[in-house]
């Protein structure tokens, strides 16, 4: 199968002080990572890892020190790519003047949408999240939950090939997380990718195939979430909190 | 997905936006009430000019309006005139003798005065705060993981303001010149160039704000920042203008050419104000900045070169702005 995402050697550092001659911030070190296409991926990893970081590098809001990147078959500089991506993050801040439907009529126009199809699809997704009855209503009025759900609805406008959520139950009720998760099994059905960042440990143990662990800017795992619960020394099965642990542990110090 | 229709659509749908964000923020409908307010005090205009006669082609028109030339109390020259009300007859004004002139007098304060330099920096002030909103990270990010080029979003944005003002600058001028015309019978067509005055003037400064917004992402940087530098500009240009008119003695050749730098470097909102005046024949009948009629006399006064260097300026600052928003990191 082939990889949707491959990251080699890549090291990102953040730019300080006057005109960035400051030392810097170490976010990624020498991170090297494959997302298989066509399964969901988890990324983890305690607070300041790099794991947004790693997010905003493959969606290229930033661009990597050194190292290389390949977006569904193509470098960082092909953003034509980008509209087969979905992007969901956990702290959207939509432009609360604009009504649920407006804002999805305005990204599915910067998603390359087709004019045409824009308004039916708008109307297909507000069905789906549970907004349909909101269409016309302003964001200001929203709660964090139906702000979650209208951004998982544009992250789906352009029906990527590769769906990216950041923390995407953060603020959302027990529906809006059962909606969560029928949208990466559709996804998953439909052999597309999804790349899920997540702290909820039994969100990534039932919805992730492979994952990744991040500590400090550096990739101390990779592998199945099988292999993750199978303590390496015991071979007894483990809780994915412990592994998790365990590996935070073991990072931290190296 | 081609490069430029993705990039003409999503310019496209930022200027839609910009226009959607004026009217939820009532921008649009505080800058229109200052248009009708504006084209009501024009209504109640009116002009009176007892025994005007049709004007001769070589005939020299009235420098100063009835009762303000010092010589005719003293030497018993004859003054002719009218009268001007504002307000439905509050105020009263003495004008020159031609109907036309009166107006066209008014008109140039309203348009080059009132509007190009009130307006103006009012209308930067209450729109600075669009590009450092749109730049905050949580709301850019999403935007910025669209397949739509870095550029067009901010010029997007940046087009999408300032085609907005240019929206308000024509119902401006078109309000007054309607209600001066119906109130007067003086349909002058000339001060229908305050609107391009208007636009280039507003769009210069503003790619400054852009360039602040993009740089800092702060309103309250953007919106001082770039007052501070309209009255920079001002300053500079006001100073050129001087050291024309009164051929200031002493200046040392570094000074000199500093002072020229800056001035052809740097937008000149002088200078395009005495492009309107000089539309409006405003000289026939005032001297509103007599430093630059001097240097207009001298032949120092170049004014395609004045415009096309403030555009210069924009441009400039525009694509630097540009450059800093594609190379940073989010």
């Amino acid at each position: 199968m082939a990889d949707a995402v491959v990251f080699d050697q890549v090291v990102k550092t953040y730019r300080t002080g006057f005109l960035g001659r400051g030392a810097g911030i170490p976010a990624l070190r020498s991170v090297s990572l494959k997302v298989p296409a066509g399964g969901v991926f988890g990324l983890l990893g305690p607070n300041r890892a790099g794991k947004t970081t790693l997010v905003k590098l493959l969606l290229s809001l930033a661009r990597p020190t050194a190292g290389t990147i390949t977006r569904l078959g193509a470098s960082l500089a092909d953003r034509r790519t980008l509209a087969r991506i979905g992007y969901m993050h956990e702290n959207h801040a939509f432009p609360r003047y604009l009504s649920a439907g407006e804002l999805l009529a305005f990204y599915g126009g910067l998603s390359g949408v087709p004019g045409e199809q824009v308004g039916a699809k708008v109307e297909q997704l507000l069905v789906r999240v549970g907004l349909a009855d909101r269409r016309s209503e302003p964001i200001a009025r929203f709660s964090k939950g139906m702000v979650q759900r209208l951004g998982l609805a544009q992250a789906l406008l352009n029906d990527p090939d590769l769906l990216i959520l950041d923390e995407p139950t953060e603020g959302l009720d027990l529906g809006g997380r059962q909606l969560m998760r029928e949208v990466v099994r559709e996804m998953k059905a439909a052999g597309k990718t999804v790349l899920l960042v997540s702290h909820v440990l039994p969100e990534v143990e039932q919805l992730c195939d492979s994952l990744a662990i991040l500590v400090s800017g550096k990739v101390v795992h990779t592998g199945t979430v099988a292999n993750l619960l199978r303590d390496p020394r015991t071979g007894e099965k483990r809780s994915l909190e412990s592994a998790l642990r365990s590996l935070y542990e073991k990072g931290q110090a190296a | 997905m081609n490069a430029l229709p993705t990039a003409i659509r999503t310019v496209r749908w930022m200027v839609r936006d910009t226009f959607r964000q004026s009217l939820a923020s009532k921008l649009f409908w505080v800058m229109l009430g200052f248009t009708v307010l504006c084209t009501l005090f024009c209504l109640g205009i009116t002009v009176n000019t007892p025994g005007e006669r049709p004007r001769h082609s070589a005939e020299i028109p009235d420098r100063l309006p009835k009762g303000y030339d010092p010589r005719a109390a003293e030497q018993g020259i004859p003054e002719s005139g009218g009268t001007m009300t504002l307000g439905f007859g509050l105020f009263e004004l003495n004008v020159p003798k031609f109907r036309e002139d009166a107006v066209r007098f008014f008109q140039v304060w309203l348009a080059g005065i009132l509007a190009d330099t009130v307006g103006v920096l009012l209308a930067l002030l209450w729109t600075a705060g669009f590009l450092p909103t749109f730049l905050e990270p949580h709301a850019v990010t999403v935007l910025l993981a669209k397949p739509a080029p870095r550029w067009s979003l901010l010029v997007g944005k940046y087009l999408g303001v300032v085609l907005f003002v240019a929206l308000h600058a024509t119902l401006f001028v078109g309000g007054t010149w309607i209600g001066m015309g119906i109130s007067t019978g003086v349909w002058n067509s000339t001060y229908w160039l305050a609107v391009p005055l208007l636009i280039i003037n507003f769009a210069v400064f503003y790619a400054f704000s852009a360039f602040l917004a993009v740089c800092t992402r702060s309103t309250v940087v953007a919106v001082f920042g770039t007052l501070l530098f309209w009255l920079l500009c001002w300053a500079v240009n006001m100073t050129h203008l001087h050291t024309i008119a009164v051929e200031v003695q002493g200046l040392t050749p570094a000074s000199t050419f500093l002072l020229d730098a800056g001035y052809w470097v740097l937008p000149k909102p002088l200078d395009m104000s005495g492009i309107f005046f000089d539309a409006m024949k405003a000289r026939d009948y005032s001297t509103p900045i007599p430093q630059l009629e001097i240097a207009k006399a001298k032949g120092q006064f170049y004014p395609e070169l004045s415009v096309l260097t403030s555009l210069a300026f924009a441009v400039g600052i525009l694509a630097l702005a540009v450059y800093e928003f594609r190379t940073m990191d989010y």
